[in-house]
């Protein structure tokens, strides 16, 4: 009996507080000692599997801080969106009703400024329309990013899809600034008048028209951004 | 404060077949986990590579921009006493702000590859792809306002605008108007490529 728990365990040392105590298998100290091997082979069997468990995802994230963050992010991302809708509507609208008529007129030519008289700001508005157009199908699904936290294929598609639309909308923001731009200032050289100096209110109106596209395009960054940011935390 | 503080527990030799017994339990779940993040490593180091590969595309994309744009300069055959036709692009100033943004560009890109290259050769790394993803947003921006605010002032060049009054100045400078078309697309190009590494590095930023 004694030869087999030799066999099976070495002597154990216990060192408490500076008393040495050596268990050698006896009869009773060879029960402990095997209780002692199989509660610390218990212990590490059960890390083991934890571990793999852990690994393998099927612990519930539903109560973890990262995915409360997840969820802040998704919130906050919402109301950007929201955020960014307003602006490319009102700038949408802003540009698309502007209208004016000088009050002297010849016989023949009637001085009028309208949107579609310039095709890049025929290229602003639809732009700008589309762009809130997506916007109001995507809070769809921000809202689905909201209840589930961890759909990471959806964000893709979103990421995906906010950039194509940030391009767009810089593209048309931009074009129409540039016009903007020839409208207040002229240009000596290609012999461009600056048409700001007649139509005054016309000029107020797009210039202000660009201000609710350029923070919209802000917050389209902000939201790719907060998209990443989100995936790289799963 | 007493000497032995700790507590010591040895167990020093557990027999060959007791250990054999017990580890290929939990060797199964283990290795699966690892061999699904080799593949994921091998799929990531993919998507790397393609993105530096874009990267050097695009880098070279709007350097041709910027070269084209800066370097255009169209005198006409004929002149008053007083004044000489003469056509460059810092004579309009959206063709100076495209210059500018295309030259900051593609330095940018420049600089962004040793990051790329960090991302090739440790896949998992997440602190590199999110600030390149971060900067290639800012740089989406960026590269369209240059190019759309240039495409339209050329858009103006060739067609002329009769409501304002505005002379299509390309029927005289006809090489100038050439040239700054060119570099536009260039510039678009670049633009593209920009929204595809956005999305690579969207799809390589995942944990699956």
């Amino acid at each position: 009996m004694q030869s087999t728990g030799l066999a099976l365990l070495s002597p154990v040392t216990t060192r408490i507080n500076s008393d040495i105590i050596l268990l050698y298998p006896s009869h009773s100290a060879q029960a402990l000692s095997k209780t002692l091997e199989s509660s610390f082979l218990d212990l590490f069997l059960l890390k083991k599997m934890k571990a793999g468990a852990l690994e393998l995802g099927s612990a519930s994230k539903g109560s973890t801080p990262q995915a409360g963050v997840n969820r802040g992010v998704s919130i906050l991302d919402f109301i950007l969106r929201i955020v960014a809708l307003v602006g490319t509507l009102a700038s949408a609208i802003a540009m698309g009703t502007t209208s004016e008529t000088l009050p002297f007129f010849t016989q023949f030519i009637r001085f009028r400024a309208q949107y579609h008289d310039l095709p890049s700001f025929t290229f602003f508005v639809v732009a700008n329309s589309v762009v809130s157009t997506y916007l109001v199908l995507s809070l769809a699904l921000s809202i689905l990013h909201i209840v589930r936290s961890g759909a990471q294929g959806t964000r893709v598609v979103l990421i995906f899809f906010d950039a194509g639309m940030l391009a767009l909308l810089t593209a048309g923001a931009s074009a129409a600034a540039a016009i903007v731009y020839l409208a207040h200032k002229g240009n000596a050289k290609a012999n461009w008048f600056a048409i700001c100096q007649q139509y005054n209110s016309f000029c107020e109106r797009i210039s202000a028209s660009l201000i609710g596209s350029f923070a919209a395009i802000v917050v389209l960054v902000l939201l790719v951004l907060l998209s990443a940011v989100a995936l790289s935390r799963r | 404060m007493e000497k032995g503080d700790s507590t010591t527990i040895n167990i020093t030799s557990e027999s060959s077949k007791e250990r054999k017994g017990k580890a290929p339990l939990l060797a199964a779940p283990v290795m699966a986990a690892t061999t699904n993040t080799r593949e994921d490593g091998g799929n990531k180091r993919g998507i790397a590579i393609f993105d530096f590969v874009l990267r050097l595309c695009a880098m070279v994309a709007a350097l041709a921009a910027a070269i084209l744009m800066g370097t255009t300069d169209q005198t006409l055959p004929f002149f008053t006493q007083f004044f000489r036709f003469q056509a460059s692009y810092d004579d309009l100033p959206t063709f100076t702000f495209f210059v500018i943004a295309n030259a900051i560009t593609s330095s940018y890109l420049v600089l962004s590859i040793p990051f790329s290259i960090v991302s090739i050769v440790r896949p998992h790394a997440v602190g590199p792809r999110l600030l390149l993803i971060i900067f290639d947003t800012v740089m989406v921006a960026l590269t369209t306002a240059a190019a759309a605010s240039a495409a339209a002032i050329v858009y103006l060049a060739h067609k002329g605008n009769s409501s304002a009054n505005w002379l299509a100045i390309c029927q005289q400078y006809n090489d100038f108007c050439q040239s700054t078309s060119g570099a536009v697309v260039a510039s678009f190009i670049a633009v593209v490529i920009f929204v595809f590494l956005v999305v690579l590095s969207a799809l390589a930023l995942r944990k699956s």
